[in-house]
């Protein structure tokens, strides 16, 4: 069986590295909420990545070498800033 | 002087910010079992909690990896939306644990600049005793292969007890992780409960040295990559039977929280 978890391929290091940026950099963050298309050029992601970001679906990404659990995080912190009210609700 | 107090708990971030996926009363009995450590830390009067955290490729990106790592900087931060920290690091902890483990031949990285991950924070928000004390974080990659085999672990939790008890600090061990949970994955919402009944179930007979034969295969087969943490820990207090606080499975996640009686060597 294959591993849920792994080292991620080189060629996959931009896109690890805009999940890595939308985690765990606020000011990243701000700037792909307010403008996606500006943010990811920065990081010098090819069309394929950046597709697969724009749609967010996770099988795609990590079928890109993007590292599983950061897909998730920066999902989440994509979905925190964009929804906050979903938090704290209790 | 003796370890004071050994603890092994979870961290997942929906504990602390509540998002309307989680089961409330779930949420608050985990809560509860974090209000219990807090007050036993409290009762144990540490000088510095050194706590075993798996780090979310926060502090460690794709630029380095280590195995195992001490944050000997002078203080370190992170924050998660609106929650940030900033705790205060037992600087002399922190460097002997650092030279001596080398010293025992474990290849130690060092860092004074590290953003903290919620590995540390979410369960020192809840824990944190009265008065407040610094802290070291102690490294365990889990997240990025290849990472440390449990008896690798296990080893490096026994020789860290070796020097902590060569120590004049009070030092409350912490190990922050688990249990079962697949984050990012065609798993996240079907965990392996039962690993982690029967795991809990070994560790309350006290035999935890058993985890050092565990695979890194199973682990990540079980979702407790994590649980190199608590077999760091393991290797720390040996055969002490667990105490088991809580063991609360939410849809995504077993999370346990675990004490282990410790004495002086």
């Amino acid at each position: 069986m294959k591993e849920h978890y792994f080292f991620p391929p080189a060629r996959a290091y931009p896109l690890n590295r805009c999940l890595f940026q939308l985690k765990s950099d606020p000011a990243f963050l701000a700037r792909y909420t307010s403008d996606r298309e500006a943010a990811m050029s920065e990081l010098g992601l090819d069309e394929t990545a950046r597709a697969a970001l724009r749609s967010f679906e996770r099988d795609r990404l990590i079928a890109l070498g993007a590292h599983p659990y950061l897909v998730f995080m920066a999902g989440l912190r994509v979905a925190i800033e964009s929804r906050p009210t979903a938090f704290e609700y209790f | 002087m003796p370890v004071v107090a050994a603890v092994a708990c979870p961290h997942t971030p929906q504990l602390l910010i509540r998002p309307e996926t989680e089961d409330r009363d779930l949420v608050l009995r985990v809560h509860a079992a974090f209000a219990r450590v807090k007050r036993m830390l409290t009762d144990v009067r540490p000088d510095v909690i050194c706590l075993i955290g798996g780090d979310h490729v926060e502090g460690f990106f794709l630029d380095a990896v280590p195995a195992l790592a001490v944050y000997a900087g002078q203080s370190i931060s992170g924050r998660f939306g609106r929650y940030e920290y900033t705790l205060p690091v037992h600087e002399p902890l922190a460097r002997a644990i650092l030279e001596q483990g080398i010293e025992r031949e474990f290849d130690l990285t060092g860092s004074q600049d590290l953003r903290l991950d919620y590995a540390f924070y979410v369960p020192l928000h809840f824990t944190m005793p009265e008065p407040r004390v610094p802290i070291v974080p102690l490294y365990v990659n889990v997240y990025l292969p290849p990472q440390p085999t449990p008896r690798r672990c296990y080893a490096w939790g026994t020789a860290l007890r070796a020097i902590l008890d060569g120590r004049p600090e009070r030092v409350a061990l912490m190990a922050s992780g688990g249990m079962s949970h697949y984050p990012g994955t065609d798993r996240y919402a079907s965990p392996d409960y039962d690993w982690d009944r029967q795991m809990l179930a070994t560790l309350e007979a006290g035999r935890g040295a058993e985890t050092a034969r565990l695979t890194g295969e199973e682990l990540d087969k079980a979702g407790n990559v994590e649980l190199r943490t608590w077999i760091t820990l393991l290797g720390a207090v040996g055969d002490a039977r667990a105490e088991v606080l809580c063991y609360e499975p939410s849809w995504h996640h077993g999370n346990a929280m675990v004490t282990w009686p410790v004495t002086s060597r």
